[in-house]
């Protein structure tokens, strides 16, 4: 009863109900939505460290990571995977040899770490493979006498690999993506140019074109002139077994694209049966092994159980590998509560007010109330549900306006060009595809039912005082 | 009764009204500056972090070094133009570099690092360097001496969590070891006696000599007097390779830098990379480094230098740092955007409530006689007055956060500080002082208002007496 008199109570003065639940509405879709937001780009970082760059668990020599000596190997390969896959909720494992050594080409040269890897096995393991560029060539398919390298864009470009030319064939290609005539004539003056980086390439097309066009067209012409000749060949230097200098020329067997700069430009693989000649390691010899889980969430679990199996070896997860990732996966949820609360706040402003005012407005209703015998304690339950329902109806229409719009943009996504490299310098994608977990919306909905009760104390107070004989008095 | 005063009396006929309303504005303004000041402070040390130990505030490059940064892109210098660039009256002095990639090795451990060959007096004057110089070091072996002396226990659980770390001021080392002043005086000769550090940075006459950074020295496991093996690419796709012996330790505030930097002086690195009588880049230092001032100054400059040599401002050297705090910064705004969207509906619903509520007093003040107009007037000013209380309000009570962050920062200490540190950040929050974010707010909130303004006069003048007087 006292429910239903509430709800209609609030239906009294639509116009202003409506203020405030529009007010929570815009407020729980722009919490929500904005946290859908960063969520996504946290858990496309923590995909990317887990599936392309570290895997779930890294077992290494106990030296090897204070000092990246090539002799701090692990005795025991065959051991140290059979107790891994005999462990529960592990899947896969596999070596790797690690050597930091310098990547050269004629002009260029910069410091890599060097990954020998089983390539079949990694294939299971990792989805490195599928991040190839189309057109760069393969994940060591092709069969060829020579060494060979699986490299990154960045350090492609950076070894100056990757270069940038506008053919005939990459103005047809913008002319399909619908690029405006004026605009194609414009860059044709740049045909068969070449440009060793991008930046020399975009400040040559950007003295030809206006900000606008730049702004609107500039990463597709971009794209279209970016080439690389198949089969280009880098230099290798590193330390072998006997600390001598030795190297190799390596010919790019395909180019890799993650949305990690520090990964794209230091890491590239190498089959390991041609780092282990070049470098005198013995068959069987490794630095690493590593392991994949069934899934992230039983990592903090399974961590202990496979260092009790290993003692003489450092077991590490990627949470440990990578400290910031552990963190911003802790903090996450609550980073999403202080800004959640902050919203919810300010919206408990208006809801005073509003409250406030319906009860002020009401007193001599609220007084005869009293007069004919409801008692206090349901008045005050009237005026919190008053409350309530007002933070609820708009709370409620806030979730599913998020949850219409974060289904629509986790569809396309939300595309920050202008942001791309600033993120990806720190392993975060600048397309987000933006998700967010059942669970928010649940703690959201506890948030907003606290809020109106938080919002409605002083207001029913102000009514339990009410001395029903002068209240009713009142005009 | 003049118009204002009129509005002011009125505001108080419903105090605990205008009080919330006021308070609402105040919630947000207040939130908004102190979130601001974060953020920008933030920004700000990093940047100044970042251009105080390497990049400088204005360089000469050639052209084509910045987006390749490649030794084939040095150029001679030529010191009639050096001459000329000192002569402008904001330009302190320029010191020349020779930058460039090479492989560092110490032992079995090897490292890609930035070499910087930099002539030691000039640097130290523009980057101030032997100021940052280590000064202690919380070796394994000062760690476990300091142990064993007497030092309150919180300082001992302290001690091994910044294992390894070193520090370049005793402020620092005081903050991380939670020592306060009071008992410095007790515990600092203690520490002086365990984990100082005999250290200096390179002279005039140091060749065969480098400093490198701390993080850099931990990576190769070398010390003072070590010898570290650099490898690259010389000029024209020369081989260069020396021997040096580590002559000092420097920590650099900056940890993507101190992870990676090797000083070594100009003429020893003009050997190595086999190029003789050139640099890289030529860093310009200035009196004054307020963003106008380096822009006018940059431009100024280019005028005096001609093709292939280009003046490059400290935004265009870090452009990816600046890139990056602009991404953080658009959420941030993001962010109180939505605070204050929220805000202005509590106001707009508050107004419409006191329009609906004095609807009577309205009509009958029209009915004897108030012009309409000045009706209108009063109660914009009655809602402007709420806008100012609520902005005073909450820059007053932002000031004393913001003053004390910034004289003050607040700085992470324990296990945190270290995280943060290992995450690439200086383990500090500094606030900025006011600044235009502080106009921002006021310019925000006289929108709010405006609208708000709009709304009531509208009403007014739509207003019907006779219903009004009714109602």
């Amino acid at each position: 009863m006292i429910t239903s008199i509430a709800w209609k109570n609030i239906w009294r003065n639509k116009t202003r109900s409506l203020i405030v639940i529009i007010a929570v509405t815009i407020g729980v879709f722009a919490g929500i939505f904005s946290m859908a937001a960063i969520n996504s780009s946290v858990v496309q970082r923590i995909d990317a460290a887990v599936n392309d760059e570290l895997s779930h668990i890294q077992v290494n020599n106990k030296d090897f990571r204070s000092s990246a000596d090539i002799q701090n190997t692990i005795s025991d390969y065959t051991g140290v995977v059979g107790a891994l896959q005999s462990t529960q909720g592990v899947t896969k494992a596999t070596g790797r040899i690690i050597i930091r050594g310098i990547a050269s080409t004629a002009t260029k040269s910069s410091g890599v770490e060097i990954t020998g890897i089983d390539v079949e096995k990694e294939k299971e393991i990792f989805t490195l493979s599928e991040k190839i560029i189309p057109g760069t060539g393969s994940f060591f398919e092709t069969e060829t006498k020579y060494n060979t390298v699986f490299i990154g864009e960045k350090l492609a470009k950076e070894l100056n690999i990757i270069r940038y030319i506008l053919t005939p064939g990459a103005i047809a290609s913008l002319r399909e993506e619908r690029i405006p005539e004026d605009i194609l004539t414009k860059i044709e003056t740049l045909l068969g140019q070449r440009f060793t980086s991008d930046k020399k390439f975009v400040k040559a097309y950007e003295k030809i074109l206006e900000t606008n066009e730049i702004q609107k067209y500039g990463w597709k012409i971009k794209e279209a002139a970016w080439s690389y000749r198949e089969g280009s060949k880098i230099i290798l230097s590193f330390l072998d077994i006997n600390n001598n200098q030795t190297g190799a020329a390596f010919r790019v067997s395909g180019i890799f694209r993650t949305n990690n700069d520090m990964f794209e430009s230091f890491s590239l693989f190498v089959p390991i049966d041609e780092l282990r000649q070049l470098t005198g390691m013995k068959e069987g010899t490794f630095h690493r092994v590593i392991a994949r889980l069934e899934n992230n969430d039983i990592t903090n679990n399974i961590t202990p159980v496979i260092r009790e199996k290993l003692p003489d070896y450092e077991v590490l997860n990627w949470k440990e590998i990578q400290p910031d990732l552990a963190m911003i996966t802790d903090f996450i949820d609550q980073i999403y509560a202080v800004f959640m609360v902050l919203i919810l706040a300010a919206l408990a402003f208006g809801i005073v007010n509003t409250m406030l005012m319906a009860v002020l407005e009401r007193t001599r209703e609220l007084g005869m109330l009293m007069a004919i015998g409801m008692n206090r304690r349901k008045i005050f339950l009237m005026i919190m549900l008053e409350s309530i329902f007002l933070s609820i109806v708009g709370g409620f229409a806030g979730m599913a306006v998020s949850e219409i719009v974060i289904a629509i943009t986790g569809r396309t996504g939300i595309n920050l060009v202008k942001y791309s490299e600033g993120m990806e310098a720190m392993g975060y994608s600048a397309h987000l595809f933006p998700a967010i977990d059942a669970q928010f919306f649940v703690t959201t909905t506890i948030l907003i039912v606290l809020t109106g009760i938080i919002a409605a104390i002083y207001p029913a107070r102000k009514a339990l005082r009410l001395n029903p004989i002068e209240a009713i008095r009142t005009e | 009764m003049k118009d204002y005063q009129l509005a002011w009396k009125n505001l108080w006929r419903n105090r605990r009204r205008t009080l919330i309303t006021a308070a609402s504005v105040f919630f947000a303004v207040f939130f908004a500056l102190v979130m601001r000041s974060f953020q920008l402070g933030a920004y700000d040390r990093m940047f100044k972090n970042v251009i105080e130990s390497y990049s400088g505030y204005l360089q000469l490059q050639h052209v084509d070094y910045f987006d390749d940064p490649n030794i084939d892109y040095s150029f001679e210098i030529d010191n009639a133009l050096i001459d000329q660039i000192k002569e402008d009256p904001n330009v302190i002095t320029v010191v020349p570099r020779l930058e460039s990639f090479a492989l560092a090795a110490s032992g079995s451990h090897t490292q890609g690092a930035i070499v910087l060959g930099i002539d030691p007096r000039g640097e130290d004057k523009v980057m101030n360097v032997s100021n940052k110089m280590v000064k202690y070091k919380l070796t394994p072996v000062a760690v476990e001496a300091l142990k064993n002396d007497t030092l309150p226990d919180r300082t001992k659980k302290l001690l091994d969590i910044f294992r390894n770390e070193a520090y370049s001021s005793e402020v620092r080392l005081m903050l991380d070891l939670s020592i306060s002043d009071e008992d410095s005086a007790a515990i600092l000769p203690v520490i002086r006696k365990h984990a100082s550090f005999r250290n200096a940075f390179l002279e005039g006459t140091s060749a065969g000599e480098v400093v490198i950074g701390d993080g850099l020295s931990e990576y190769l496991k070398a010390g003072i007097g070590d010898t570290i093996v650099l490898m690259g690419q010389g000029y024209h796709g020369t081989t260069a390779a020396g021997k040096y012996a580590v002559k000092g330790i420097i920590k650099l505030p900056a940890p993507d830098i101190d992870n990676v930097i090797v000083y070594i002086p100009i003429e020893t690195a003009r050997e190595l990379y086999a190029a003789p009588g050139m640099a890289t880049s030529a860093v310009i230092s200035l009196n004054r480094n307020g963003d106008d001032d380096i822009s006018q100054t940059g431009k100024r400059l280019q005028k005096i230098v001609s093709e292939p040599m280009i003046i490059k401002t400290w935004q265009e050297l870090n452009a990816l740092m600046v890139n990056q705090m602009e991404a953080d910064n658009r959420s941030g705004m993001i962010m109180i955007a939505v605070l204050y969207m929220v805000i202005a509906f509590g106001v707009f619903g508050t107004v419409l409530m006191m329009m609906a509520e004095r609807r009577r007093e309205f009509g009958m003040l029209v009915s004897i006689g108030m012009k309409k107009k000045k009706l209108a007037t009063v109660l914009s000013l009655e809602m402007l007055f709420i806008g100012f209380l609520g902005v005073a309000a909450g820059v007053a009570a932002s000031l004393p956060f913001v003053f004390y962050g910034y004289y003050h920062p607040l700085r992470f200490t324990g296990e945190f500080a270290r995280m943060y540190e290992d995450y690439g950040f200086e383990p500090v929050m500094p606030t900025m002082l006011p600044d235009t974010f502080y106009l921002w707010q006021i310019v925000v909130v006289l929108i709010i208002i405006a609208i708000a303004i709009i709304f009531s006069t509208r009403k007014i003048f739509r207003m019907n007496v006779i219903n009004a007087m009714r109602a």
